[in-house]
């Protein structure tokens, strides 16, 4: 079913991509990825930095003045989001049945549900009425875990382009990695 | 320069950087290369955001904490990038483009130390030094934006592959 789903999605993608032509203009493409590393860069700079914070780098700064970053982080991450679509929406079977995109997409999601772990458990003792400049136990593995998963989402990311998907011959796993015909 | 191309792509090191079937090998070392761009270039643009007004409750020395990754993701890519640059010297040292990238990278960096410096004396809260600071973190941002645009056109731009 979940192979149905992939060649589904692929199909539909395929048949109507608003963005495909302008992608394959000679410069779109190398324009959008350096794009994708400029947002990454914001993202890992301001949400790792935030992250070493909480783990006890810089503890004399307030944890609420150092979240003031996290904006710039989201907006790495609504940069990074928008181009990487943009990438999908182009070659979708390139994605769609490569293994380390799909790795990719599990660990963003380990990092966002991470990070909402953190404002549910944490958000009190961090910037409430009396904020602690030692940031609670919870609150640093959760810190650990996101910059692990980011850094685990780089590499993935770079990873892609040597996992592009061949044929399918033999067994198939429970997502399919290769193009079926 | 062919000659010494030739023996550079002949040594047993950029052999293995490009031919090795390892994960480790290429794709590990770009792998790492990605990780030092995001610390390094990360960190020093969260300065620079600093510098133009974001988070103004964060103390600029206590920035100065965050120092060792950035320096961590350079090195980290000062080494990786000899070694992407031993596995193919022909396709970079031939390319305009990776000479720009690496002038940008010196000129980020340098802005950089001086930017630290300027924390570190002190005065960084003085108008004048405030107005300086504010130029240093605007030239650095666009110079790191630039040496990640550069370095990802390395990639497009080339004209030869090997010697």
């Amino acid at each position: 079913m979940l192979h149905a789903a992939q060649i589904w999605l692929v199909a539909a993608i395929e048949s109507h991509s608003p963005v495909a032509t302008l992608m394959q203009t000679a410069w779109a493409w190398p324009i959008v990825e350096s794009l994708h590393f400029v947002g990454l860069c914001l993202l890992v700079g301001a949400i790792g930095s935030f992250d070493l914070r909480l783990l006890g780098v810089a503890r004399r700064v307030p944890i609420a003045s150092m979240h003031r970053l996290i904006p710039w982080g989201i907006a790495g991450f609504a940069l990074n989001v928008s181009t990487g679509l943009l990438f999908v929406l182009t070659e979708p079977d390139q994605y769609i049945y490569n293994v380390s995109f799909h790795l990719k997409l599990l660990f963003l999601a380990i990092a966002g549900v991470n990070a909402s772990l953190f404002y549910a458990t944490s958000y009190r003792q961090v910037f409430g009425t009396a904020p602690r400049l030692d940031a609670p136990r919870r609150a640093k593995t959760i810190a650990l875990v996101s910059l692990c998963a980011w850094m685990i989402v780089i590499v993935c990311g770079r990873m892609i382009t040597f996992y592009r998907p061949g044929p399918c011959v033999g067994e198939r796993g429970v997502l399919l990695t290769c193009e079926p015909d | 320069m062919d000659p010494f191309l030739v023996w550079l792509e002949s040594s047993a090191l950029s052999e293995w950087v490009t031919g090795s079937p390892s994960m480790l090998a290429f794709p590990g070392i770009l792998a790492l290369h990605a990780i030092g761009m995001a610390l390094a270039a990360g960190l020093a643009a969260v300065l620079d955001l600093r510098l133009l007004g974001v988070a103004r409750g964060v103390p600029l020395v206590e920035f100065r904490r965050f120092q060792p990754v950035l320096w961590g993701g350079f090195w980290l890519n000062a080494v990786s990038g000899v070694l992407l640059l031993v596995g193919y010297p022909t396709k970079a040292l031939t390319n305009p483009v990776f000479y720009l990238k690496l002038l940008l990278i010196a000129v980020a960096m340098v802005i950089y130390v001086r930017i630290d410096r300027l924390i570190r004396g002190g005065d960084a809260t003085a108008p004048a030094a405030a107005r300086t600071l504010r130029r240093l973190a605007i030239t650095s941002l666009v110079c790191w934006g630039g040496a990640i645009t550069a370095g990802r056109l390395l990639a497009y731009t080339y004209q030869r592959l090997r010697a």
